[in-house]
């Protein structure tokens, strides 16, 4: 008779052009690799936003150069910008209509919590865009470098995934 | 050009901002041109280099559509609108800020009115660019323009009922 | 059955209940920050364009009752962030002016320059932007290119890449080193050649030209009843530059043309601001050749300032037009009144008349023409 196939022997004799694995782990990395932002720039940080989009700091290598206009389409929405209680019904809205499964990212410190708008007696701004809805990934400054946003959909994707892609470079 | 006093780098101004008497004995400085003098309106020409502007005018309030109408046929354009609250006075300032595209010139006319009911007339059938500056001074102030076609919340929600710029306003 | 009807019998003939509103932002990629428009259309025509503004109201002149004059620095590259150092200039100009401090010429030729670069890369945003409204998408990454070496220049002197905070009352807070300087001559050698092939790439491009040439005309006199200034006033024919006009810091010194447009058109105001790059170049270029020795701060500048009881007002000519910070001070360190006078809002409340009647797509052309960020309106 035969000898059955070992089945644990053809996995490993396949493994360099078949991998099996969790298909939770196949959506995340695919997830984490094309996330799609929403256009949701507000004030400042929206130029930075756009810079890193731009061929310098170039999103497009990270899968995320595809800004969608609309909400039903995009996975991820960097809050940009300062809110504004004025504002703050749409920004729900525009988070409500974000199909499953969705992430936010605070851009700035406005949309962390108010930036320097933040005085005793204020009465327009919203402190922090975590007050809203929950937020995923945080981004210090005002407005916050390019590479920092990049830092930020990079953290995200290890949150996604569970591993970083790229190695922190520690200055020597 | 300004010269710093290295002794008082803060000189003490009058509070009209007119520069300090000139010493005894010394000539009189020249008046300045009045490019306004033939109107029927209180211009008065100010030192520009101090304050930013050529020609001042304080009016009472129900002239201020006049006002404009005259400094639209000298061909000013309307630059802001803006209030002041003089709390302490118990009156609100108007402040109408023109230039003159073509001459350079600047001008302000100031109108002063109680601050417990603070009504002045509209001047948006003159230059409609007020429109939205006195919608937005009604927004920070409260205060009322008499023939405004549409007085509604302009910077604030829709539904404020608050004036944030009021000196006595608290969150 | 689909019956084409005349123009003129559509818009204004036709019953209420015909016209339809179509609601355009606060979120929109087309207009550029949180503005809201109400557009009542019939069919594709605008009817009433309405803008609502205060979307991103941050209550800039209420902090400038809560902040003495050099807390409030921050603050006033936020109003309008693609032109920062224009603003600035005009909060140290009304202080300075009041204070009655004389600022080294070392430094005013250093705020000519840093303006001027500041001005050129606010140009470059509107243009990239307003492509990419009208559908074309390469000029954007074109002009960021660009941006970004004036970007690493300002970066290497103040620290900030888009809200810079570099100039105080007196001066400034940091020199100029030789590495600015020979990197300014060198933007200034590379962006020559780069405004010809945008010329030749996107200015004589039949699509630009069908889609800008006779829309949205915009009169002088509409342009001086709505209090609009600008490329927006310069492109109906009127040179009005606050460079000329109330002349500051070392602009008379410096040889430049006014570039203005007669036609009032979309294309005036894109030609105009394609032109003002060009002139700016030559400013730079001028104002490095003279740059003086010396020191950039005014000496014995009183830490704590206080201005005269008095109302003061500066105007410097920032991007989008006439900039003015107007100061109502009671002898304190924090000023009673700070008005901002903002020249995109001016340029906005023309945007209902001046867009009455026309195709909904020829409107936004109108909008991005008219160059708007809105912070600036609401501020």
């Amino acid at each position: 008779m035969e000898a059955q196939p070992d089945l644990s022997q053809l996995v490993k004799d396949c493994s360099p052009i078949v991998r099996f694995g969790l298909l939770d782990d196949w959506l995340a990395l695919a997830r984490a690799n094309s996330l799609w932002p929403l256009t949701f720039g507000l004030a400042c940080c929206a130029i930075e936003m756009m810079a890193a989009g731009a061929s310098r700091f170039d999103l497009a290598r990270f899968g995320a150069e595809v800004f969608r206009p609309s909400p039903r389409q995009a996975d991820v929405m960097i809050v940009a910008g300062t809110i504004n209680k004025k504002m703050a019904g749409a920004v729900k809205t525009l988070y409500d209509q974000m199909p499953e499964p969705k992430w936010v990212i605070a851009m700035g410190n406005c949309a962390i919590s108010g930036g320097p708008f933040v005085f005793p007696g204020q009465y327009a701004v919203v402190e922090g865009v975590d007050k809203l809805f929950p937020v995923d990934v945080f981004i210090p400054g005002c407005p916050p470098r390019p590479e920092a946003l990049i830092e930020g959909i990079l953290k995200l994707e290890e949150k996604l995934t569970g591993k970083r892609r790229w190695p922190i470079v520690k200055p020597e | 050009m300004r010269v710093v006093n290295e002794k008082d780098p803060n000189p003490k101004m009058k509070d009209n901002g007119a520069p300090a008497t000139p010493a005894p004995g010394a000539p009189a400085p020249e008046p300045r041109p009045n490019p306004l003098a033939h109107l029927p309106l209180p211009f008065q020409a100010v030192d520009y280099n101090l304050k930013g502007y050529h020609l001042e005018a304080a009016v009472q309030p129900g002239q201020v559509a006049v006002a404009a109408g005259y400094l639209d046929s000298e061909g000013f354009s309307l630059d802001t609108i803006t209030g002041v609250d003089w709390l302490a006075q118990g009156q609100m300032e108007v402040v109408y800020d023109y230039f003159h595209p073509t001459r350079g010139l600047r001008s302000v006319v100031r109108a002063r009115i109680p601050r417990e009911n603070p009504e002045i007339p509209t001047i948006s059938q003159v230059f409609p660019g007020a429109n939205w500056h006195e919608r937005e001074t009604h927004d920070f102030f409260g205060i009322r323009f008499l023939g405004h076609p549409d007085l509604s919340p302009f910077l604030l929600p829709e539904d404020a009922t608050f004036h944030p710029l009021r000196k006595d306003f608290s969150a | 059955m689909i019956v084409s009807e005349p123009i003129s019998r559509s818009v204004a003939g036709s019953a209420p209940n015909e016209t339809f509103v179509l609601n355009l932002g606060p979120q929109h990629p087309a207009t550029h920050g949180v503005l809201r428009v109400k557009m009542t259309m019939d069919g594709e025509y605008v009817v009433r364009a309405e803008p609502v503004c205060g979307y991103i109201h941050r209550m800039q002149e209420k902090m400038g009752e809560n902040r003495t004059y050099a807390q409030y620095l921050p603050n006033t590259s936020r109003i309008d962030y693609l032109s920062a150092m224009n603003y600035t200039h005009g909060l140290v100009g009304v202080v300075e002016r009041a204070a009655r401090i004389q600022v080294p010429p070392r430094a005013e030729y250093i705020r000519v320059i840093t303006s001027e670069l500041n001005r050129i890369s606010s140009h470059l945003v509107w243009w990239g932007a307003f492509l990419l409204d009208l559908g074309g998408f390469t000029p954007l990454l074109y002009a960021f290119d660009d941006r970004e070496m004036i970007l690493d220049l300002l970066e290497g002197i103040t620290g900030a890449r888009l809200t810079y905070c570099y100039y105080r009352f007196g001066g400034l807070y940091n020199d100029v080193d030789e590495t600015f300087l020979k990197g300014a001559r060198r933007f200034v050698a590379h962006m020559r050649p780069r405004l010809k092939m945008y010329r030749a790439l996107v200015t004589e491009n039949v699509i630009l030209r069908k889609r800008l040439i006779g829309i949205g005309p915009i009169s002088a006199e509409m342009c001086r009843k709505y209090g609009a200034t600008g490329p927006v006033i310069r492109g109906s024919g009127v040179s009005y530059d606050v460079r000329r006009a109330e002349p500051y810091s070392v602009y008379p010194e410096l040889d430049f043309d006014i570039p203005a447009y007669p036609e009032g058109d979309s294309m005036a105001r894109y030609l105009v601001r394609m032109d003002e790059m060009a002139q700016s170049l030559r400013i730079i270029e001028q104002a490095l050749d003279k740059l003086p020795g010396g020191p950039v701060m005014a000496e014995k500048v009183p830490r704590v300032l206080k201005l005269p009881a008095g109302d003061y007002c500066y105007a410097v000519e920032a991007a989008r037009g006439r900039f003015m910070v107007r100061v109502v001070s009671d002898n304190k360190e924090i000023a009673y009144r700070l008005k901002l006078r903002t020249p995109c809002l001016s340029n906005l409340s023309l945007f209902e008349e001046a867009s009455q009647g026309m195709l909904l797509a020829d409107a936004l052309a109108l909008l991005g023409s008219l160059d708007l960020v809105i912070p600036d309106i609401d501020r």
